[in-house]
């Protein structure tokens, strides 16, 4: 049995009855028999409860167009991270349209040129909504939207495109593809503004 | 804890785990009021807590993929919210040189009986972990366990910070005369 009166620490233990707290069970039983003590006890639990009950703070200002703003920036990098690889795909996609020309039939060897023209144009509109700077500008809500719906087709593309070994299939997600971004940039170019004071 | 506020909420949880914009809106509008108020809480100053309530929706829309519905939506967003905001108390530790388990010694006014301050005054006079601490165990129902493991801690340093401020907020706040 506790003689002198509770520490801030036992208090607390007897508050939130955690019972891994040493000697917790002389500490309850001390509150029952010590005025000064319930009193603290009773004090602790107000505090607590006026903690709870302090007003909320609200932000300032909406902090959602920021947070979408970094969504889409985030999308496009990971985007210009694949195209990049796609480089490296295109550029080996031509090595083997020169070199292997006579190896392959010629319808084949029509779709890698079609498949190889595609990557490029998907490149130069990536290369173009690049150079536009995106994240200098703002765009209304409705327009992020869309953005973000396009970017997210053009991610899915992506992803089947990985998965894709029929050349046929993938000509036909690659002018999928520029199609996107056509309308991406396009998107961009005509709803955007500047960020500027 | 706000889940009321969205409509449907599961359906925009759903969504929202597909990347839909506007879902991932709603859920904002849901939870910002409530992640702004422990990061201000937390936090030093309203920048600091606006930033951490842009970095945790950031990441909700990154990882609500990963969100699996085990708990609330809100005890998830709370979660990355309390990470997000102990990880500005860190990085202003370093920027700042900010020691911020140092003991806070009031002046000789602040520690005289007869000055009453109110809570919200004396919450802000506790060391910046000090504060976190009681907010999360006290308001936001976190365990020790909890606390230290976000925190990167021990429990009976959670324990220890808990106690600590609550003796400071006896004195500061007047209760000690009357014992």
């Amino acid at each position: 049995m506790t003689t002198s009166h509770l520490t801030m620490e036992q208090l607390l233990a007897v508050r939130d009855g955690d019972r891994s707290e040493p000697a917790y069970a002389d500490a309850h039983q001390h509150v029952g028999e010590c005025d000064g003590c319930r009193l603290e006890l009773d004090r602790l639990h107000q505090r607590t409860a006026r903690l709870r009950a302090l007003p909320r703070m609200t932000p300032a200002r909406n902090q959602f167009p920021a947070v979408r703003t970094r969504v889409v920036a985030e999308r496009r990098q990971r985007r210009l991270r694949a195209v990049g690889i796609g480089g490296l795909a295109i550029a080996a996609s031509l090595a083997l349209v020169v070199m292997g020309r006579d190896l392959v039939q010629p319808n084949r060897l029509d779709a890698e040129q079609q498949i190889a023209t595609a990557k490029s144009e998907s490149q130069q509109l990536e290369q173009k909504l690049h150079d536009w700077d995106p994240q200098s500008r703002v765009l209304n809500s409705r327009a992020a939207v869309m953005v973000m719906e396009i970017e997210d087709r053009i991610a899915d593309l992506d992803v089947r495109l990985a998965q894709t070994q029929e050349s046929d299939r993938q000509l036909v997600l690659w002018q999928q593809r520029v199609g996107l971004m056509n309308t991406l940039v396009e998107v961009h170019l005509t709803r955007a503004s500047n960020v500027g004071f | 804890m706000d889940a009321t506020a969205m409509q449907d909420a599961e359906t925009v949880i759903t969504k929202a785990r597909l990347g839909d914009p506007v879902a991932l809106e709603a859920l904002y509008r849901a939870y910002s009021g409530p992640v702004y108020n422990l990061a201000r809480r937390i936090c030093r100053t309203t920048e600091d807590a606006e930033d951490v309530l842009q970095e945790t929706f950031f990441e909700v829309c990154r990882s609500i993929r990963n969100y699996r519905g085990d708990g609330s939506i809100w005890g998830w967003i709370r979660s990355v919210a309390s990470s997000k905001a102990l990880m500005r108390l860190r990085r202003n530790r370093y920027r700042e040189t900010d020691e911020l388990d140092a003991e806070y010694v009031p002046s000789a006014k602040e520690a005289s009986p007869g000055l009453r301050m109110d809570l919200e005054a004396a919450m802000d006079r506790l060391t910046v972990t000090a504060r976190a601490v009681v907010w999360l165990h006290d308001v936001e129902g976190y365990t020790h366990d909890e606390i230290a493991e976000q925190m990167g801690r021990t429990v009976s340093f959670s324990k220890s910070q808990l106690a600590r401020a609550h003796s400071r907020l006896r004195v500061w706040l007047g209760d000690e005369a009357t014992v």
